[in-house]
């Protein structure tokens, strides 16, 4: 069957300053009416370039190869003049973006922006166009429509806004919608119904869309074909059955197999040919430490709340946390699970009294840690510690490494003299698997799980008990997940530690963790054993979270 | 590990040196950097007075013209006031003192004097007065140049510390610190220049102070504290919440570490900017301050000085004065505003 | 609306009061003494001690604060120490020359800015944008004085095409014949700046991501730049606009002694001249006041042009 977009020995490369970076570097595919293809790959890899050449909404600086050819109807989109582009744009292929705040206007409501590209390109105006913009909000799932016309973008949650951008982007009933990476910003429950709906519309209207996700087993509930980029060149496409099935190459292999599995606990996760050697990639499954007699940690009753400045006298009280109990134990992980406004990282601050609860008690080795003044806390700090989610934020960039490692020793007179802390940089440098070259180098140098693996080369500088995750892979990809996750659990072993490790991701926790506590609205709503929580969950929420994980082929099949 | 290995590990640039090889690139930004280089060192020559020092001599005609053009022969320089015409009264006879006039022509005649020759020509001119326009206007840069960059720095430190305490601290400190802020903003700039430079005129400081260059640093900057404090107190409020500072208070840096060591190096290039920009501000204030007699004093040269004479000068024809004024200032000045462009471009190649 | 509206006035309470104190301290204590300086140069020990009785400045300090507040309240000044002229009178009479000046100077350069701007953003090529920089840094780095020194010897003295002073009685004439010069010059020497700083704001929203959208959907670029862009630039511009209106009131003061306007920059600078405190503190403390109004009027503005803003 003809394809509607044919795309033919794409290459695009960036002018910066003197030199030309390359991301697209021979990428051909055809997207098929009236079905879904999927584009996916992890950061770099040149899915979002590939699928913005279709529509030229690339930045100034971009350079699309001579020989590159994007075929629509006949027509070479690349070398289209930029008038008839802009006439199909909207009209015949449209472009659903990642961030929907930032991508909606913030000074126009949201009936104005849908009635726009009406009025654009089907001449509808005033009346009409509103009635219309009312059918699309109603199509795409917005309750209370009729007012939702007259509200502005950020009067709108997440998931609204959304569905607000795909109103738009089906407003003229486009042969082609792109969804770039539409869900990643979203909670993992929101992520589900977009999806939903997506599927529905694609249905409906047979039109042709193209999914970019970093995401595969998201991808493979939604899509029909599968072309795999790894740096700017398509390393596997096909169907999606024989993708999940049978994949030829070995990233896709990867890709397939370092998310950790929802239905087995493997010793380590195979990783895509990294630094670290994975210990034992083979079958044995991990063994959790035994529970000791005594807790490590207590807590009871803990609270947090946050003012909020309301009307004029008025003050009202956001509650973040609303009084939890849990307990850690040695050489154990504690996983928290719960989406945006769950409080996990409330939890996260008040364990390392980043911030103070505002009731409760954390015990320690004998000591209620929320009764301690700020010198007290700082012998304790070192025992305490904790990785933060953004790599590229919790570095301070003007340090080079050796300084950042070299920092928390000083502090806590680890080490008789600077030479010796170095020594021990270097040595804690090498475990976490970088060489010793980058003692002299900036943070900006390395890789975001490079960054990662410097933060907790920082944290194991103080020979903590207790290191909190908090949501410390989440930002990476899924490659450099299994990465950090294993190096993780080698030093959980070697060391004796015990971890926090609160992320959204049900997945990631489940594998991590031997305790769990699932959070929602502040409160713990159920907690248990991974294997139990999956297999028999209680709580309506847990079970909401469980249906909401993308499960690949299978769940579709 | 020996200690040698240590020093054998790579070391990458930071960010001042990378800020430096990007400027050294730059060839707009390396040729301003050498022209406010050469302003500076004149500067310095005419602080320790081996330049300019002379620059109230006399040592040319009024109005004389710069060398190029040449002495003005049209009879239209001189200042000779023509003398009485009328008979030629010989009061010898009448006069007691008439007898001894020979004999003191005579003596002076013996005693060497010195009289200095009045130019015709100056290089770059001369004013009313007869003064060396080149002088003046090197002796006004090294005034000018040195109040602009002396208020710029007082204003940033204040600027700088205030900010950084309002911005990292917040609550009441915080509070306290922008209620001066809003004090001092609510009341227009130009006004409180003059409300200080009135009260520092005839006020009892105005004794201490001696006039000279010093009030007018003062009120400067005491005036041009409030940009720099906003924005750094902005920067601080953002780099607080940011993960490497929650880190350094997690592994237990005190507030001091956490506000010098970690947050300050990451704004340095901000607040260097800052600095940059309002050297310019300042020397054009001051000019403009000086213009209108609120500036240097009276015994003092500035540009603005010269520029107020100038004004005068331009309707009887002689614009020698306000095109050298105009010309060091315009130069100083567009090189040192390349410079911060060119600056602000090497520390953060993103921003464009 | 009205809670927020009074919320801020209740703020604004302590920054007046410590304007007052301000102005009332740093007269005070750093000032030289009235008694003196009215009793002129030559005056006695008697004259100046019954001066000082006269103006209430043996009394103790806090009695001479109330004093202070009391007056600003009542908008009763008294009277100039040198001219003996009302000082409410001296603020109405040359409050009119200054705002015939400074607003229509206020407007062009706002409009001409933003079409300036606009047209600058719509270029973008680099060879444009650093050539206007250059340009305009050389032309910033002359300054203001020579532009009107200049100007007003070239196109008054030389060319006659302006009056080189002068002010009238009539509205009318002012804004025809006299005004014109120093408008022009005005704007003129800020239109270079102020055309970089709409163009930075233009660039900021071009780069944001609602207009990849607009642009998805097919939006001219045209369309993009004249109702998406400019829109959004709106509330910086507005913020820009606010900060310079407290400046209109003040009038430029160089612009009234360059051209003899009978304006209120000319007569506090000439107050300063001659230490006419009495004008200059009760200017300072009235323009601090206005300008909180402004700032608070602007807020509301606010809400108006950006919808995000929650007035809370």
């Amino acid at each position: 069957m003809h394809p509607l977009i044919s795309v033919q020995d794409l290459r695009v490369s960036f002018r910066m300053g003197q030199r030309s970076v390359e991301a697209v570097r021979g990428v051909s595919f055809d997207i098929p009416t009236n079905s879904t293809l999927a584009l996916v790959g992890e950061s770099g890899s040149g899915k979002t370039v590939s699928a913005m050449s279709i529509v030229r909404l690339l930045p100034d600086n971009a350079l699309t190869g001579a020989a590159s050819k994007i075929l629509y109807n006949g027509q070479d989109l690349l070398r289209a003049a930029p008038e008839s582009l802009r006439a199909l744009r909207g009209k015949d292929i449209s472009v659903v973006f990642q961030d929907p705040m930032s991508s909606l206007n913030p000074v126009f409501t949201v009936g104005e922006q849908i009635a726009e590209v009406l009025a654009i390109h089907l001449g509808l105006r005033a009346h009409p166009a509103w009635e219309r913009a009312l059918e699309l909000l109603d199509e795409v799932g917005i309750d209370k429509p009729r007012e939702r016309l007259r509200a502005y973008a950020h009067e709108l949650s997440g998931g609204q806004q959304q569905r607000v951008m795909i109103a738009m982007a089906i407003a003229c009933e486009p042969k082609l919608l792109i969804a770039d990476e539409p869900t990643t910003a979203l909670d993992v429950t929101v992520q589900r119904q977009i999806m939903e709906l997506l599927a529905r519309l694609q249905q409906r209207s047979k039109m042709g869309m193209l999914f970019i996700s970093h995401d595969l087993a998201l991808v493979g509930e939604i899509a029909s074909q599968v072309v795999v980029l790894r740096e700017g060149t398509v390393r596997e496409a096909g169907p999606v059955a024989g993708i999940f099935h049978a994949p030829q190459d070995a990233y896709t292999r990867a890709l397939l197999a370092c998310r950790p599995p929802l239905d087995a606990r493997p010793r380590r996760l195979p990783v895509i040919g990294d630094t670290i050697p994975p210990k034992e990639t083979a079958a044995p499954r991990r063994v959790s430490a035994a529970i000791g007699a005594v807790p490590l940690v207590e807590a009871r009753g803990l609270r947090k709340d946050y003012p909020l400045r309301a009307g004029l006298f008025r003050r009202s009280m956001l509650q973040a946390v609303k009084g939890i109990d849990f307990e850690m134990h040695k050489g154990r992980t504690l996983g928290v699970v719960g989406e945006s406004g769950s409080g996990k990282t409330t939890l996260a601050m008040l364990l390392t009294r980043l911030t103070d609860p505002s009731a409760g008690s954390i015990r320690f080795d004998g000591r209620d840690l929320t009764l301690l003044d700020a010198a007290q806390m700082r012998a304790y700090r070192s025992r305490i510690q904790i990785i933060f989610q953004n790599p590229y934020a919790s570095l301070n960039p003007r340090f080079t490494v050796g300084q950042i490692l070299n920092e928390p020793m000083a502090i806590h007179r680890i080490g008789s003299d600077a030479d010796d802390r170095a020594r021990r940089s270097i040595a804690l440098l090498d475990k976490v698997g970088l060489g010793s070259d980058a003692f002299g180098k900036y943070p900006h140098e390395f890789s975001g799980g490079q960054r990662q693996r410097i933060a907790i080369a920082r944290c194991l500088t103080m020979r903590p008990e207790i290191i909190v995750c908090d949501e410390s892979v989440s930002a990476l990809d899924v490659s450099v997940q299994a990465t950090v996750l294993n190096l993780l659990l080698d030093l959980q072993e070697e060391f004796g530690l015990s971890y926090l490790f609160i992320s959204h991701d049900l997945a990631v926790v489940k594998y991590m963790a031997d305790d769990i506590l699932v959070m929602h609205q502040g409160e713990v709503v159920e907690r248990g054993n991974p294997g139990a929580i999956y297999a028999n969950p209680q709580h309506a929420y847990t079970r909401q979270l469980l249906d909401a994980i993308p499960r690949g082929l299978s769940a579709s099949a | 590990m020996t200690r040698t290995n240590l020093q054998a590990l790579p070391r990458s640039a930071g960010v001042w040196e990378q800020a430096w090889s990007r400027l050294r690139q730059d060839r707009v930004g390396m040729a301003s950097l050498a022209v406010t280089l050469c302003f500076i060192v004149l500067v310095l020559l005419a602080q320790l007075g081996l330049v300019a020092s002379g620059w109230q001599m006399e040592v040319g005609t009024p109005f004389a013209p710069p060398h190029f053009i040449g002495k003005i022969t049209d009879g239209s320089q001189s200042a000779v006031v023509a003398g009485i015409d009328g008979p030629n009264v010989d009061i010898s006879d009448v006069d007691p003192l008439a007898p001894r006039y020979a004999e003191w022509s005579e003596r002076a005649a013996r005693f060497k004097t010195i009289v200095s020759a009045k130019s015709d020509t100056l290089p770059f001119g001369g004013d009313q007065l007869g003064r060396d326009v080149l002088s003046k206007v090197v002796k006004g840069a090294q005034v000018s140049i040195t109040v602009g960059l002396a208020a710029a720095l007082m204003a940033t430190l204040i600027g700088t510390v205030l900010g950084a305490v309002a911005g990292y601290f917040g609550g009441r400190v915080g509070d306290l610190l922008e209620w001066i802020y809003n004090v001092f903003t609510a009341i227009p700039y130009i006004l409180l220049v003059f409300a200080l430079a009135a009260v520092l005129k005839s006020g009892p400081l105005a004794k201490t102070l001696g006039g000279g260059v010093w009030s007018l640093v003062i009120i400067l900057g005491l005036v041009g504290w409030t940009g720099i404090y906003r924005l750094v107190r902005a920067e601080y409020m953002k780099h607080r919440s940011r993960e490497y500072v929650r880190a350094a208070e997690a592994i237990g840096a005190t507030h001091a570490a956490r506000m010098f060591s970690h947050i300050l190096p990451n704004v340095s290039h901000v607040v260097l900017v800052q600095l940059s920009l309002h050297v310019v501000g300042f020397i054009k204030a001051e000019v403009i301050l000086s213009f209108l007699g609120l500036g240097v004093p009276i015994d003092m040269v500035s540009w603005g000085t010269m520029l107020s004479e100038a004004q005068n000068e331009l309707v009887l024809g002689k614009w020698w004065q306000i095109v050298a004024a105009t010309a060091f200032m315009a130069t100083f000045v567009t090189a040192f505003s390349l410079l911060t462009d060119a600056l602000r471009d090497a520390l953060d190649p993103k921003l464009r | 609306m009205l809670p927020y509206i009074l919320r801020r006035v209740w703020q604004m309470i302590p920054t007046l009061l410590g304007v007052i104190l301000l102005i009332f301290f740093l007269f005070k204590y750093f000032g030289g003494d009235p008694a003196e300086v009215m009793a002129g140069l030559k005056a006695s020990p008697e004259r100046i001690a019954s001066l000082r009785a006269q103006l209430g400045l043996d009394r103790p300090v806090w009695e001479q604060l109330w004093l202070f507040v009391q007056q600003i309240f009542s908008f009763n000044w008294g009277k100039s120490w040198t001219t003996n002229e009302p000082i409410a009178q001296i603020f109405a009479t040359r409050l009119p020359a200054t705002l015939t000046i400074m607003v229509p100077i206020l407007l062009l350069e706002v409009l001409l800015a933003i079409v300036a701007g606009l047209a600058v953003a719509y270029v973008r090529g680099s060879l444009s944008d650093r050539a206007i920089m250059v340009i305009s840094t050389v032309a910033l780095s002359v300054s203001f004085l020579v532009y009107i020194i200049v100007g007003q010897y070239l196109f008054g003295f030389v060319l006659g095409w302006f009056p080189v002073q002068g002010w009238s009685a009539s509205f009318w004439k002012n804004l025809i014949t006299y005004a014109p010069l120093p408008v022009a010059l005005a704007v003129l020497v800020s239109l270079a700046p102020q055309t970089r700083l709409y163009r930075s704001f233009f660039l900021d929203e071009i780069g944001q991501d609602y207009v990849r959208t607009a642009r998805a959907k097919g939006v001219t670029e045209n369309a993009i730049l004249l109702k998406h862009v400019l829109r959004n630039a709106m509330i910086p511009i507005l913020t820009n606009v606010a900060t310079g209106l407290p400046g209109v009131f003040i009038g430029s003061f160089l612009i009234e002694v360059f051209f003899s306007i009978p304006g209120l920059g000319r007569e506090i600078l000439a107050a300063v001249n001659r230490s006419d405190y009495p004008v200059i503190q009760a200017a300072t403390v009235y323009l601090a006041a206005l300008t909180m109004l402004i700032n608070l009027i602007t807020d509301v503005l606010y809400k108006l042009v950006d919808p995000r803003v929650r007035l809370t």
